[in-house]
């Protein structure tokens, strides 16, 4: 068996990345005051959404000229308006930095035609199929490192580690360089703050796939990477420079995004201990719960848009050349369609769909994978967490970040089995 | 069982719920929604399902 390309580190190993993200993703405790405010002002409002919780400068985006677009009509009407509201202009200053030349940064005819081949990867029949060959063993395996003590910080010992370490199964990562992999999927975006270990970063995760798309396209096996390096469509394969991006940014999206809406749909549990009693008793509620903390609280809260042409948005003008930060959790908390929307109710009637996942061609593509974890991973600890209950001796816990949520501790205690 | 699925972004059209959102009501057989109906989650055409085993 070939062994695998060695993954290399950062140059400075005293640099934590995790630590520089959470600095510069700032600690607003509860952005939903402003963004309700923002959002009585109209659907269109000068300004970037950032600037309104943090002075840490971005530099890749903020002299450019921005609007916020809020509230759900008009969130919905930029999602699905790509050919007016773009994403290659508003994301090659940032993601594509980062991740390099993603489907992100596309748009169609090219997007169309790579979506469709990667969606093939991530299709619900197909992601079904993982969750108890692959997730079920990394979330039992993390479960057993705490189950025996009858307490856990339910972020640090599990929901930080279990979507990242699915997707090190998924590419058959060897086990030993995971904290590397980890360290460097988060570095990676640090290019927005102007970090030097950001395209450190992208650069050593794009030498590790490049290699191990030459061994797996010599050596095919069942795994995903595999099955990317080798699928077809129309008799072509998919570029080098396009798969590597994905990967990349799999690390990343796959991974931060499903660790932070598993958090938060257990906190939002634990917080509401008689919707956490009714899901226990009765399974088939989970599908809700997990839509309700999406909506809730989604790990993502605003997401960008170029303005290719002069429009407007219910009588407001945006002109062509404007950066739009679509506020996606301003249209989740939209009173107009989410009654008394600051509540956390699974039990709530919709008649729309949340945006946590966007909406439109560029809609999430591993919204069916998340789904599957953070499935699997709830009826774990429901099955395996008897009694499961917020630690009283611990603070409450408090769920933090203007653009991307989740809280920092969830201290639970159980009964031991 | 197979389901008709938007090969774009995964979503599965149930017959019993229809798409009621987009003018669909529930029990809609698949022929009998409109060519120019669109996935409700990504926007894709009609033209861009297929038959999947789910």
């Amino acid at each position: 068996m070939t062994a695998l390309p060695k993954l290399e580190d950062l140059e400075d190993k005293s640099f934590d990345p995790f630590m520089v993200e959470k600095l510069s993703t700032g600690n607003c405790p509860d952005p939903y005051p402003r963004i309700h405010e923002l959002r009585q002002q109209g659907p269109v409002v000068e300004g970037s959404y950032r600037k309104n919780f943090t002075d840490v400068p971005d530099v890749q985006m903020g002299h450019l000229p921005q609007v916020m677009v809020l509230g759900y009509d008009a969130v919905l009407h930029v999602l699905t308006h790509p050919e007016v509201f773009r994403n290659k202009e508003a994301f090659a200053p940032n993601l594509g930095r980062s991740f390099g030349n993603t489907i992100t940064v596309m748009d169609a005819p090219e997007h169309t035609r790579f979506r469709k081949i990667f969606q093939k990867a991530f299709l619900p029949n197909v992601v079904t199929k993982w969750g108890e060959t692959v997730v079920d063993p990394v979330v039992n395996r993390l479960m057993d490192g705490f189950i025996a003590t009858g307490e856990a910080d339910l972020i640090e010992q599990f929901t930080h580690h279990y979507p990242f370490q699915v997707i090190y199964a998924q590419v058959e990562l060897d086990p030993a360089q995971a904290p590397v992999f980890h360290k460097l999927a988060i570095a990676q975006i640090l290019s927005s703050i102007g970090a030097p270990q950001g395209p450190e970063a992208s650069g050593k995760l794009g030498a590790f796939f490049a290699e191990l798309l030459r061994q797996k396209r010599a050596n095919p096996g069942t795994d995903l990477i595999s099955h990317l390096a080798t699928v077809e469509a129309d008799g072509e394969r998919l570029p080098d420079d396009v798969l590597i991006s994905f990967l990349r940014q799999l690390m990343n999206a796959g991974g931060d995004t499903t660790f932070r809406g598993t958090s938060v749909l257990l906190t939002g549990l634990l917080t509401h201990p008689e919707q956490l009693r009714a899901v226990s008793e009765d399974r088939s509620l989970i599908p809700a719960a997990i839509d309700e903390a999406l909506r809730w609280e989604g790990p993502v809260t605003s997401t960008f848009r170029y303005c290719a042409q002069d429009t407007e948005i219910q009588g407001h003008p945006i002109k062509a050349g404007t950066f739009v930060n679509t506020v996606l959790a301003s249209a989740n908390r939209d009173p107009a369609k989410f009654e008394n929307p600051d509540a956390f109710n699974i039990f709530r009637k919709n008649t729309v769909r949340h945006l946590a996942f966007a909406s439109g061609p560029h809609l999430c593509i591993g919204q069916h994978l998340a789904r599957v974890e953070m499935t699997r991973a709830l009826n774990a600890i429901l099955d395996r967490l008897p009694n499961l209950r917020l630690d009283p001796d611990k603070p409450a816990p408090a769920i933090t970040g203007h653009l991307l949520r989740v809280p920092e501790h969830l201290w639970v205690k159980f009964d031991r089995a | 069982m197979k389901k008709w699925m938007c090969m774009n972004c995964g979503w599965i059209y149930e017959q019993e719920l229809g798409d009621p959102i987009g003018g669909i009501a529930p029990g809609t057989a698949w022929e009998d929604i409109p060519e120019d109906w669109k996935c409700p989650d990504c926007g894709s055409l009609k033209s861009e399902f297929e038959m999947e085993e789910v």
